[in-house]
């Protein structure tokens, strides 16, 4: 059956159409819709799966894995810097290996779209000593997610995909089972504690050494099975093209578009690769081009002097693949002499195009949050560690000093209270991450007494990521502030509120409270909020009030635009701040104290239409 | 066939309804069809674009001077990407004001005026552009008929009034000729 699906839509499809009963994992980009899938598809056809969000990596893995190793078939998703936290459970999960499949979905993202770093999931997989599957369309995803499944458990140790961002949120019509007969596997766990409970070092030797045999049979599986047949067609000639995932489907067209002929030999399986079954065939040709990203795991695996790629500096070194790199690459390898017809002559439109940063969406109450945060916490005297999570955006109101990784707030709050005690630290995170690893820094903290302002944003939803539910959200047992109380400390609660003074006066409460001298270690406070996408609250909380400008009152002092920095306030023709109507959510936040002229007003008659 | 199109705007103006319209459009007539969305990290209000490629195509990323036709849905958002553009190329966008002079064939439209006056609710602006598309593009790639089909299969729901958009876009475009 023909179906135009998303790259990350073709993944679940391929992990139901390989019988997987349990897929868990954390959201991040782009990664994300994978799970969320499956849990429509199970809702569709009412199937017996196990799809449900993990509170990190690194519990979603293991919850998957345990389930592999008694048999059933399992999934584990999340994006490359989410395998980081995930990788002390895969690393000892490759030595002692699963009976049932396991596909590890690791997402990466070259050129940093959404990432903070561009690493190389293909290169963990080498670290841990597990194969992994680069698709290269949202076609080969759905194949190599049922092929992935299956190699697994005939090998018996986790199986890592690899898509890039390009694969996950492509879409393509692709062809798929028209009909799904899902077969659940049965769950049986069967004890083998030298298996299951290997120690050092006797234990953990013997597997050390299935790992290494394991990997030489897979490394031949490759070779019979995927590229044998491939290197053996090979007439030689000029260039051979070595490419695996996007660097084969961006290669192609750059041939086409050059009308260029070369021999391209497509790497389904960049590790492990059976380089020496390879190498002899470099014979046949004067040079050989790696086309592969991030990193260059095949270039570095084969090491050969006729080889050329991001080492050799023919290729990119860092940054999404282009079809120019490959060009440029050709051209350098007096493959190709034409033109650059990538290149464009630059258009002379007689302006810049004004920027469109990333910015917190219209009527977030986020923005409001960091508002009164500046207000009260001056800049000169106070340092902002924050998260990652939409808040990361206030970066454009100025209210972060840094970001690391998922939970990093608390602990680096605690080093730069030690580091430097003249300022306040004032850090935020989400609930979504808080959950994630901000706990286990906040009991470092009370435990050794560090001296700094927490400050949970809740919203009740991990939004960036398409706001996906939170532990709080579906167990109202699960409750910050008794998290917090159950450290021993007081945990300080405010509601956002639509009049900003409201929020300024809390915070300038908890600087008293924190100035106390009888105050010590950590101050935690939990902001109630609200996400503006989220269906199912924002009528709660949005108080449909819109708002105009007074151009008489506008003095053009630029305070909205670069301290409050709300979409939809920008200068109109005759130099005034207008908002535009389309975007503005109708939060009613800059109302008072934003504007220090005041010129914003309620548009009375916009919010009476909406309903006020 | 081999046609590309960019559509550009920012989040939370349908930018992503019209790519999946599009893709419906060649899956029901059984022509390849890939396509990507470039978006950073804001939810609403940020600058979103999607590439499209239908027909022989292996990647879905459209590189500079490739483009034969770009759909803005914001002034700004549609000159950000005028270099993804081929000589000739067609720009249609939501715009209120002129742009300058251009190596391209422009369709220009106050979109969001005749949104303000009543003409047609904001969220429909996304059918707007693709109605003065489908009128102004010689060579665009789907007909008004396979456009229809696809917005009934995306959500039946607004089908008729998405529908009844892209009819008024394209005769106010015919009388504008």
């Amino acid at each position: 059956m023909k179906q135009t699906l998303m790259g990350n839509d073709a993944i679940a499809w391929g992990l139901v159409h390989a019988n997987v009963d349990m897929v868990s994992g954390y959201p991040g980009t782009p990664s994300s819709e994978i799970l969320g899938t499956i849990q429509k598809i199970k809702q569709q056809l009412d199937l017996p799966i196990y799809a449900e969000w993990a509170t990190n990596e690194k519990v979603g893995f293991e919850v998957a894995y345990a389930g592999a190793i008694a048999g059933k078939r399992t999934a584990a998703t999340m994006k490359q810097v989410g395998l980081n936290v995930a990788s002390d459970a895969l690393m000892s999960a490759s030595y002692i290996g699963n009976l049932g499949g396991m596909l590890l979905i690791a997402a990466d993202d070259p050129g940093f779209h959404s990432s903070q770093t561009e690493q190389d999931s293909r290169v963990f997989a080498k670290f841990a000593r597990i194969p992994v599957l680069d698709p290269a369309t949202p076609q080969d995803a759905y194949d190599m997610t049922r092929y992935g499944v299956e190699l697994s458990e005939r090998f018996q140790v986790p199986v890592m995909l690899r898509p890039v961002m390009r694969v996950d949120h492509a879409r393509e019509i692709i062809e798929m089972d028209a009909e799904t007969h899902f077969v659940p596997n049965e769950g049986k766990f069967r004890r083998d504690i030298a298996r299951w409970a290997g120690v050092p070092r006797a234990g953990r030797l013997r597997q050390g050494h299935e790992v290494l045999e394991r990997i030489e049979t897979i490394k031949a599986y490759n070779w019979d099975h995927h590229l044998k047949e491939k290197f053996e067609a090979l007439k030689g000639g000029k260039l051979l093209i070595l490419a695996s995932g996007t660097g084969y489907a961006f290669t192609l067209e750059t041939l086409a578009d050059l009308g260029l002929e070369a021999d391209v030999v497509k790497i389904e399986m960049p590790y492990p690769l059976p380089t020496e079954e390879i190498k002899p065939f470099f014979d046949r040709y004067e040079k050989i081009l790696v086309i592969e990203e991030p990193y260059p795991l095949i270039e570095e695996d084969l090491a050969h002097p006729k080889l050329y790629g991001k080492k050799t500096g023919t290729m990119h070194a860092i940054d999404e693949m282009k079809k120019e790199h490959i060009l440029v690459a050709l051209q350098k390898l007096g493959i190709y002499t034409g033109e650059n017809i990538y290149e464009v002559p630059r258009l002379d439109l007689g302006f810049d195009v004004p920027d469109r940063p990333p910015a917190l969406c219209p009527g977030c109450p986020h923005r409001d949050i960091y508002y009164a945060i500046m207000k009260v916490f001056k800049k000169n005297k106070s340092i902002y560690p924050s998260d990652i999570g939409c808040y990361t955006l206030a970066l454009s109101q100025g209210a972060i000093d840094s970001i690391l990784c998922m939970g990093a707030s608390v602990a680096m709050a605690s080093g730069f209270s030690i580091a430097d005690p003249s300022k306040t630290v004032v850090a935020t995170i989400g609930d979504g991450t808080f959950f994630h690893s901000g706990i286990p820094p906040l009991l470092n903290a009370v435990y050794q007494n560090h001296r700094f302002i927490l400050i949970i944003l809740d919203n009740s939803t991990i939004a960036m990521t398409g706001r996906q539910g939170t532990p709080e959200r579906f167990h109202q047992s699960i409750d910050i502030a008794k998290i917090v109380e159950g450290m021993g400390i007081k945990c300080y609660e405010h509601t956002y509120s639509h009049e900003m003074q409201e929020n300024i006066d809390f915070m300038k409460y908890i600087k008293s409270e924190f100035e106390k001298p009888e105050h010590q270690g950590p101050l935690v406070v939990r902001v109630r909020q609200f996400c503006i996408l989220d269906n199912e609250r924002r009528d709660d909380w949005i108080p449909n009030l819109f708002a105009e400008v007074d151009p008489e009152k506008c003095v053009a002092c630029d305070s909205c635009t670069t301290v409050y920095k709300c979409p939809p306030m920008a200068y109109n023709a005759d130099g005034k701040i207008e908002i535009d109507p389309f975007l503005c959510a109708g939060c009613g936040g800059c109302l008072d104290v934003v504007c220090p002229t005041d010129a914003f007003q309620l548009d009375t008659i916009k919010s009476k239409e909406v309903g006020v | 066939m081999k046609y590309q199109i960019v559509i550009a705007g920012f989040g939370g103006q349908g930018v992503v309804f019209l790519v999946k319209v599009l893709a419906l459009c060649a899956g029901n007539r059984d022509i390849p069809f890939l396509g990507t969305e470039n978006h950073g990290m804001s939810q609403r209000g940020g600058a979103v674009s999607c590439d499209i490629k239908v027909g022989e195509f292996t990647n879905p990323v459209i590189d500079n001077g490739q483009a034969d036709l770009i759909i803005g849905l914001d002034p700004n958002e549609t000159l950000r990407n005028l270099h993804l553009l081929k000589k000739d190329a067609y720009v249609v966008s939501n715009s209120d004001r002129l742009f300058p002079e251009l190596p391209f064939r422009v369709t220009l439209v106050d979109g969001n005026a005749k949104a303000l006056a009543g003409e047609f609710p904001i969220q429909g602006l996304n059918a707007y552009m693709l109605g003065v598309a489908l009128a102004s593009v010689e060579n665009f790639p789907f007909s008004v008929e396979e456009v229809e089909t696809a917005l009934r299969q995306i959500n039946a729901k607004v089908a008729d009034q998405n529908i009844a958009i892209v009819h008024q876009a394209m005769g106010e475009v015919e009388g504008r000729k």
